[in-house]
């Protein structure tokens, strides 16, 4: 799925080159959940960007689905991205002048999906994330955990290979980002593979495998044991939100 | 992206301010509904200007001294005998007349009024096609026999005599008096141009009054086509007879109108590159308000490139929301300047000629507006890194 050999970044800040990532080496197999964590400037941005295509490396090489992506001009990169590739933000990142549906249609417009096809599958995406009855509201009349379930819907509509979000609960309280992660597991488990950026311990401990960064490094790389599985935690709360600040004495109530 | 696709994307774009794109476009709505009013206001002038000289004639032309000779005019210039003798020699000239006129006072039963007073033989109602209202034009033997007849404009006539029939009355011109018998109707000009009230006396009588030969001759040829030759022999034969060359100069009406023509024509021409430059200018606002989108739009450009657009779709985005303003500006334009040039049409009582070509013309140019000055801010919209651009609040 994903492969990245000695892969490394070098910027120029002025006269000086600045190393934000150096031979990492990192294999992700179909099917799997990884988080990715570290402090910020350990490269885990600068990692994510390469994997998304949205930049190029300066050293090493980045396969994705078997093809070299290091190497690839502007319109290939676009391509990849688009066919490959979803996104989730951790500012959202949608579309504000459009309905929640008009968003989802993106990716597919630019895939050259037709009309009636792109209507059909952003319903279903939408209907995918729990939100069958939001179809046509626009993102300033959502819920910040409804907004990330709209993009969610995005990054998954066009089936890429592999879904990247980045710090996906981080502008979310704690019961949205627990809603959030169950939508995530969810999806994995249909077979999604998914790669997330957290600095939260407890976020990751929802994923399969931590890969850690320190300093443009890769320097860890361990199995999650047991993972938590966040329908429980977010079972445990009543569907409404009523209770909203029972929230995190039902969570810390789970061990 | 299909073509459809990125013209409801950027509709979709133009949509979200209304106002500002209204505003943005006001300056190709100016210069588009400039263009067209004053094409069309040119183009109802000039139709209304050839008809009017169509009305008199299209085949009439007149033979004067050329006074660029600085030759003296001794009123000996022409004489009857050289009406008779171009008639003879120039078969393609139907009618002619001498045209003699002097200012003069008109005095009816009612009033008097200062005219210009005529002499012209009985040709002269068929040349200017006139129209009798009552009564009936002097005739050859009125001429001959210098009888002391007279033909009143109908507004004259109403001028002089009142509620009373000018038929049969007599005008005191001068001191002479006169039996009408006919009075001219009055012509329907749609340009208003105002003439001067006239009576016409037969030309004998006119000599007799006046103590003068031949001032100019006026006559008309059997087709416009026939009238500029036909004009060229009269003058040669002119020439021979008074052995004066370069003397005689002519003027017909076909040349007139091709004048005309050519002035009114490099009047609008003149006056729409005036409107065009307006256009020029609401371009230029087109294009900033665009570079100013794409600066606040830079985050929703990244996000699409993170989806998956290429730079070429981005260009296009932009570019079709650039062509789509223009385009709106140039249709609310076309309306604007029509509907200025049908009122002005209306008020002035010409014909309202917006030609579909001119809004073909004018819809195909602010396009070409939008591309030309859509292409700058475009073009800076598709150069964004898609990294910083989604890193932009």
């Amino acid at each position: 799925m994903i492969r990245v050999e000695n892969l490394g970044k070098t910027y120029m800040a002025g006269a000086h080159p600045v190393v934000a990532l150096a031979g990492v080496n990192l294999e992700v197999k179909p099917g799997e959940f990884v988080a990715i964590m570290g402090p910020s400037g350990s490269g885990k941005s600068t990692l994510m960007n390469l994997l998304g295509c949205l930049d190029t490396p300066t050293s090493g090489c980045y396969f994705l689905d078997g093809t070299k992506v290091s190497g690839m001009n502007d319109t290939e990169l676009a391509r990849t991205r688009n066919r490959k590739i979803g996104f989730v933000f951790q500012t959202f990142n949608l579309l504000p002048r459009m309905s929640a549906m008009r968003n989802v249609e993106q990716p597919m417009i630019y895939a050259g999906v037709s009309p009636r096809e792109r209507v059909r599958r952003a319903a279903q995406a939408l209907e995918r994330v729990g939100l069958a009855q939001r179809l046509h509201h626009k993102p300033s009349e959502l819920s910040g955990g409804q907004v990330q379930r709209v993009s969610i819907a995005r990054a998954l509509v066009n089936n890429p290979s592999v879904i990247l979000a980045d710090e996906p609960t981080g502008n979310l309280d704690t019961r949205a980002g627990e809603e959030i992660m169950a939508i995530f597991q969810e999806l994995n488990r249909s077979g999604v593979t998914i790669v997330l950026v957290t600095h939260e311990p407890d976020i990751a401990l929802h994923t399969s495998r931590i890969v850690h960064f320190r300093d443009g490094r890769l320097v860890g790389d361990e199995p999650v044991a047991d993972p938590l599985d966040a329908r429980q935690l977010v079972s445990v709360e009543p569907a409404a939100n009523q209770s909203g600040s029972s929230d995190q004495g039902g969570e810390a109530g789970l061990p | 992206m299909n073509l459809l696709e990125s013209i409801r994307v950027a509709l979709e774009g133009i949509m979200a301010s209304k106002l500002r794109s209204l505003l943005t476009t006001l300056g190709i709505v100016i210069g588009i509904a400039a263009v067209i009013a004053v094409v069309a206001i040119g183009q109802g002038g000039r139709a209304v200007l050839m008809s009017e000289m169509e009305k008199i004639g299209t085949n009439i032309f007149a033979i004067y001294v050329d006074w660029r000779t600085n030759k003296q005019v001794t009123g000996r210039e022409f004489d009857l005998s050289d009406v008779a003798v171009i008639k003879d020699k120039v078969p393609d000239i139907t009618r002619l007349s001498p045209v003699n006129q002097v200012s003069g006072e008109a005095r009816g039963t009612k009033d008097k009024k200062s005219t210009q007073i005529l002499g012209v033989s009985s040709d002269y109602a068929y040349i200017r096609k006139f129209n009798m209202k009552e009564g009936r034009f002097f005739s050859e033997e009125d001429d001959t026999g210098k009888r002391r007849v007279a033909v009143l404009d109908e507004e004259l006539g109403g001028q002089i005599f009142g509620r009373v029939d000018p038929l049969g009355s007599k005008v005191t011109l001068g001191s002479t008096p006169f039996l009408v018998v006919g009075v001219v109707a009055k012509g329907e000009s749609a340009l208003g141009f105002e003439e001067n009230p006239k009576v016409y006396i037969p030309i004998q009588v006119w000599q007799v009054m006046f103590n003068t030969q031949v001032q100019e001759l006026e006559g008309s040829a059997v087709s416009k086509e026939k009238v500029d030759e036909a004009m060229g022999q009269a003058v040669k034969v002119l020439e021979r007879r008074h052995r004066e060359p370069g003397k005689y100069a002519s003027v017909s009406m076909e040349q007139e109108m091709k004048t005309a023509n050519k002035i009114t024509g490099i009047m609008t021409l003149v006056i729409g590159a005036i409107a065009g430059i307006s256009l020029f200018v609401g371009g230029i606002g087109v294009m900033n308000i665009m570079l100013v989108s794409v600066t606040e739009r830079t985050r929703e450009i990244g996000i699409r490139m993170a989806l998956g657009a290429r730079r070429r779709d981005i260009l296009v985005q932009f570019l079709i929301e650039a062509v789509m303003l223009c385009l709106l500006g140039g249709v609310i334009g076309m309306a604007l300047g029509a509907g200025g040039a049908y009122l002005i049409a209306k008020l002035a009582k010409w014909p309202p000629l917006v030609s579909w070509y001119t809004a073909l013309l004018a819809f195909a140019f602010s396009a070409a507006i939008g591309v030309v000055f859509g292409i700058l801010p475009a073009n800076k919209a598709a150069r964004l890194n898609p990294i910083e651009a989604l890193r932009r609040e």
